[in-house]
C-alpha cells in the first residue's frame, strides 16, 4: 500500500514539473528581454531536470525508464494539475503561473527534504537551492511589475484571476493522503496549501494586485486523477513527435 | 508573410498575416541601465569581471546576472554593480603599471569617517578585471591613492576599477545553495558525449558487411 | 553561431586620411605588438565602424540562430536531448547578450541594434534563413553549422578588440558542448535505424550548400581588407576558414557512412586544397537581401517577441536611469 502511495506522490510531482518545464521552455528565444529569456529558459530546464530526478525515483520503484514514462503515456495517465498544462498565453500569464507554482514548489520541497522516505528527502534536499532561485525570481518580478504601470497591473491581475482556480488544483488531495501523512512521507496538500496562501499573500500585499478570494473560487480539480483540459494531449503528441517516428531507436 | 511555421511554438503565437510596416525605432524607455557583474568560481578565487546585464534596478540585475553569468560554470558568489558607480582609471600599456602614472598623495589628516571601497585590477589588456582588495577612504580620489600604496608593488595593473562597497550588491552567504547543483548538469559538458565506441562499432559492422558481400 | 561572408561591406579607404597620424601610428603599433584595444582607447573611425558591424551581425546571428533550432525544442526525443537542446538554444541567446554588450562598448546601444535587425537594416548569418524540416536538420545545424562557427570564432578570438575577445573566449568554451552534442545526435541517427539514417542523410543534403556558403564567397583582395587584417579585425580569409573546415569535418562526416552531396568534392593532393562544386552564390545574394525561405518569418518572429515584450520593459522603466555604455 505504502509503495502505491509513494508512486502516486512521485507521479504528480514529476508530471507537474515536466509539463510546466515544457511549457516554460517554449519561451526560449522569444522572451521580453534578452536576459530574462535566458533566466526563464534556464529555470524551465531546471524543472525538466527535476522531473527526470523524480521519474528516476519511480524507475527505482519498478516503473519503466524515465523516457518511457514521460514520452509514451497518454493524457489520461498523467497526474499533473491542469494548472501546468494550460498554454502560455502572454508573458504575464506565464509569470503569474511561475509565481503561484514555485511558491508552492518551495514549500513542497522544504517538506519533502525531511520526508521519512529517504530517497525523496535526498533529491528534495539537493534541488532546494534551485527552487530558492525560482522563488526569488518570481517574487522579485511580481514586486516590480505588480506596482508599475496600469497596463502591467491589469495584465497581471487578469492572469491572477484566471489562474487562481487552476492553481488551487495543485492541492487536489489524493486517495493516499492520510497514509502519506501518517507515515511521515508527506504532510498532505491541505498543509502545503495553507502555507502557500500565507506566502503568496505576503508578496501580493507588496503590490497593487489583489489576491482573489479563494473561499468563493471552485478549484479546477481532476488533473491528479487523469482528467485534463483539451490542451494536454496535443502537448504530449508534440513532445513525442520525434521519438514516435521509431520508438525502438536510440536518438 | 505566410506564417504557417514549422515551429509549433510560433504557430501558437498567432502572428498576423501579411507585410508588416517598418518597426518604429525603439523608444528610449527600452534602454535600461547596465550593471556590471563579477563572479567567483570558488571561495578562494577572487571575484572576476563577467560582463554586463541590462536591468531596471539592482534586484532584477541580480536575477539576470545569476543566470547569464553563473549558470555555465562553478560559482560560489556574485557581485552586481551599477556601471555608473564604477570609477575607471586610464588604461596603460601592457608593459606599464597604471599606478606609475600618478604619485601617491594621501592627506595627512583624515578627519572624515572612512568609507569602504572595492578595487579591481586588469592585469593585461584583453583579460578580465579581478578583485584585489578593499580600501578605506573618504573619496574615490583618496581610494585611488591608497590603492597605490596598498597594491601597486605587488599587483601591477594596466587598469583599475574602484567602487564604493555599499554600491555592490553581493549575493548572500546563505544563498550559496543556488549554485550547488551546477556540476551535475553534465549534459552541457563536452565530456558527456562519448561516441567513439559507437562510431568504431559502426565501422566494424560496415567492414563486415562489405566482406560478406 | 556565425560565419563570414556578409561582414565586410565596402567602406571607403580614404576614411583613414582624416585620422590623426600620430594616434593612428600608436594604435597600429599597439596591435602589432599583440596588445588588445580596450574601449577607452583612441581608435580610427573605420575600426570602430567595422567592429560594430561585425559584432552586431554576430549577435544577430545568435539570436536569430536560436529560432531554427528552437523549432525542435518542444519535440526533442528523450530527456537527454531535451535538456541538451534547451541548454544549447539558451546558450545562443546568452551569446547574443554577450555580443550585444561587446558592441555596446563601441557606442551603439542594444536597442538601436535590435531596431536595425528587425527593420532589415543589418544582417545576420544567411544560413538561418533556411528551415529545419525535421529533427535531423536541427542536429545537422548543431554539429556542422556550429563547427563552422567555431572555426570562425576561434580565429576572431585572437583579434585585437578586448571586449570581443573576452566574449568569444566564453562563447568558444560553450560551443564546445554544442559541437559534441550535435555530433553525438548525428552519430546516433547515422548509425541507427534505416529510417533515422535516411532522415539524417536528407538533412545533410539540404544543408550542405548552406554549409559551403557559411564562410562567404572568396574574399576580393582590396586595400580595405588588408587594413582590416593588419588591425586584426578580420583574422582569416573566407577561403582559409572553408579549407580548414573541410579538412576537419569531411572525414568525420564520411566515417559515419553519410554521403556528402557533391560528387566533385575532393582534396587535391598536389595543392593540398579542397576542390568542390561552387555553391550557388546568386542564390546566396538573393537570400541575404531578404528573399529566402524564412527571412520574413525570422524577422517577423523577432519583432513579435520585441513588441509583445514592450509592456514589460515599459513597466520596469526607471525614470531616473541614465544609460551609459557598459565598461568592458
Amino acid at each position: 500500500m505504502k509503495r502505491e502511495a509513494i508512486k502516486d506522490l512521485l507521479y504528480k510531482i514529476a508530471d507537474d514539473q515536466l509539463i510546466l518545464g515544457h511549457r516554460n521552455s517554449e519561451w526560449t528565444g522569444l522572451g521580453p528581454i534578452l536576459e530574462e529569456d535566458i533566466a526563464f529558459s534556464s529555470m524551465a530546464q531546471d524543472k525538466i531536470g527535476h522531473s527526470l530526478a523524480f521519474y528516476t525515483l519511480l524507475h527505482d520503484l519498478g516503473e519503466p525508464e524515465p523516457d518511457i514514462i514521460a514520452f509514451s503515456r497518454s493524457a489520461s495517465r498523467f497526474r499533473n494539475s491542469q494548472f501546468t498544462e494550460l498554454p502560455n498565453g502572454e508573458f504575464d500569464f506565464s509569470l503569474i503561473r511561475h509565481f503561484l507554482y514555485d511558491n508552492a514548489e518551495a514549500i513542497r520541497f522544504e517538506k519533502l527534504s525531511t520526508s521519512s522516505y529517504a530517497p525523496i528527502a535526498k533529491v528534495a534536499t539537493k534541488l532546494k537551492g534551485e527552487i530558492k532561485y525560482h522563488v526569488l525570481h518570481a517574487n522579485t518580478w511580481l514586486r516590480n511589475l505588480g506596482s508599475s504601470t496600469e497596463e502591467a497591473i491589469t495584465r497581471l491581475q487578469n492572469s491572477l484571476n484566471t489562474l487562481m482556480p487552476y492553481a488551487l488544483g495543485m492541492f487536489e488531495p489524493s486517495v493516499h493522503e492520510q497514509e502519506l501523512i501518517a507515515t511521515g512521507i508527506y504532510p498532505g496538500e491541505e498543509k502545503i496549501k495553507a502555507e502557500w496562501l500565507t506566502k503568496i499573500q505576503q508578496v501580493v500585499a507588496q503590490t497593487e494586485l489583489t489576491l482573489p478570494d479563494i473561499s468563493s473560487l471552485p478549484p479546477m480539480l481532476g488533473g491528479r486523477a487523469g482528467q485534463h483540459t483539451k490542451y494536454l494531449q496535443p502537448l504530449l503528441n508534440e513532445m513525442a513527435e520525434v521519438i514516435k517516428i521509431d520508438p525502438t531507436a536510440e536518438w | 508573410m505566410s506564417l504557417k511555421s514549422l515551429d509549433p511554438r510560433i504557430n501558437r503565437m498567432n502572428l498576423p498575416d501579411g507585410e508588416l510596416p517598418p518597426m518604429e525605432p525603439k523608444a528610449a524607455f527600452d534602454q535600461f541601465e547596465t550593471f556590471e557583474v563579477f563572479a567567483r568560481k570558488r571561495d578562494k578565487t577572487p571575484f572576476t569581471y563577467a560582463g554586463p546585464v541590462h536591468a531596471p534596478n539592482a534586484d532584477v540585475a541580480f536575477l539576470f546576472a545569476k543566470e547569464q553569468y553563473s549558470r555555465r560554470s562553478a560559482c560560489s558568489g556574485l557581485w552586481v554593480v551599477l556601471t555608473r558607480h564604477i570609477m575607471v582609471s586610464p588604461y596603460a600599456n601592457d608593459d606599464e603599471n597604471i599606478y606609475d602614472s600618478f604619485e601617491v598623495e594621501i592627506p595627512e589628516d583624515t578627519t572624515w569617517p572612512l568609507e569602504s571601497y572595492e578595487v579591481f585590477h586588469l592585469k593585461k589588456r584583453g583579460k578580465a578585471h579581478t578583485h584585489v582588495g578593499r580600501i578605506g577612504a573618504t573619496s574615490y580620489q583618496e581610494a585611488y591613492h591608497k590603492a597605490k600604496a596598498a597594491f601597486a608593488a605587488e599587483h601591477p595593473a594596466v587598469n583599475m576599477w574602484v567602487v564604493k562597497s555599499k554600491n555592490v550588491l553581493q549575493s548572500a552567504e546563505e544563498d550559496r545553495d543556488m549554485w550547488l547543483t551546477l556540476p551535475e548538469k553534465k549534459y552541457r559538458e563536452p565530456a558527456a558525449y562519448k561516441v567513439l565506441d559507437r562510431i568504431k562499432k559502426f565501422k566494424e559492422e560496415e567492414e563486415q558487411k562489405a566482406l560478406t558481400k | 553561431m556565425y560565419g563570414g561572408g556578409n561582414t565586410f561591406e565596402a567602406t571607403k579607404a580614404e576614411d583613414l586620411e582624416q585620422e590623426d597620424a600620430v594616434k593612428l601610428a600608436e594604435f597600429e603599433a599597439r596591435i602589432a605588438q599583440g596588445e588588445k584595444i580596450e574601449p577607452d582607447d583612441w581608435m580610427p573611425r573605420l575600426y570602430r565602424m567595422q567592429l560594430i558591424r561585425m559584432i552586431e551581425q554576430h549577435a544577430h546571428s545568435e539570436i536569430i540562430g536560436a529560432l531554427p533550432e528552437g523549432t525542435w525544442i518542444t519535440r526533442a526525443p528523450g530527456f537527454r536531448r531535451k535538456l541538451a537542446l534547451m541548454a544549447k538554444v539558451q546558450d545562443e541567446v546568452g551569446h547574443a547578450q554577450l555580443l550585444y554588450s561587446a558592441a555596446e562598448t563601441l557606442g551603439k546601444s542594444r536597442e538601436e541594434m535590435l531596431t536595425d535587425l528587425i527593420n532589415g537594416k543589418s544582417k545576420y548569418s544567411n544560413v538561418f534563413n533556411y528551415p529545419t524540416y525535421t529533427w535531423a536538420d536541427s542536429c545537422i545545424i548543431s554539429w556542422l553549422i556550429d563547427a563552422g562557427a567555431i572555426v570562425n570564432q576561434m580565429a576572431n578570438s585572437k583579434g585585437s578588440y578586448g571586449p570581443y575577445c573576452r566574449a568569444l573566449e566564453r562563447i568558444c568554451a560553450e560551443e564546445a558542448f554544442h559541437l559534441k552534442y550535435g555530433h553525438d545526435s548525428v552519430v546516433f541517427m547515422a548509425t541507427g535505424s534505416p529510417a533515422q539514417r535516411q532522415m539524417v542523410q536528407e538533412a545533410l543534403n539540404r544543408w550542405w550548400s548552406q554549409i559551403m556558403t557559411f564562410f562567404g564567397p572568396s574574399d576580393k583582395l582590396s586595400v580595405h581588407t588588408e587594413t582590416l587584417m593588419r588591425w586584426k579585425v578580420k583574422m582569416a580569409s573566407n577561403d582559409e576558414c572553408r579549407q580548414q573546415y573541410l579538412d576537419m569535418y569531411v572525414p568525420k562526416i564520411r566515417e559515419i557512412g553519410l554521403t556528402i552531396p557533391d560528387p566533385h568534392l575532393h582534396k587535391n593532393e598536389q595543392t593540398g586544397q579542397w576542390e568542390y562544386t561552387e555553391p550557388d552564390w546568386e542564390e546566396f545574394r538573393k537570400v541575404i537581401n531578404g528573399d529566402g525561405p524564412c527571412n520574413a518569418e525570422r524577422l517577423g518572429v523577432r519583432r513579435m517577441a520585441e513588441e509583445r515584450g514592450a509592456w514589460v520593459r515599459l513597466a520596469l522603466k526607471n525614470p531616473t536611469a541614465k544609460y551609459v555604455r557598459p565598461l568592458a
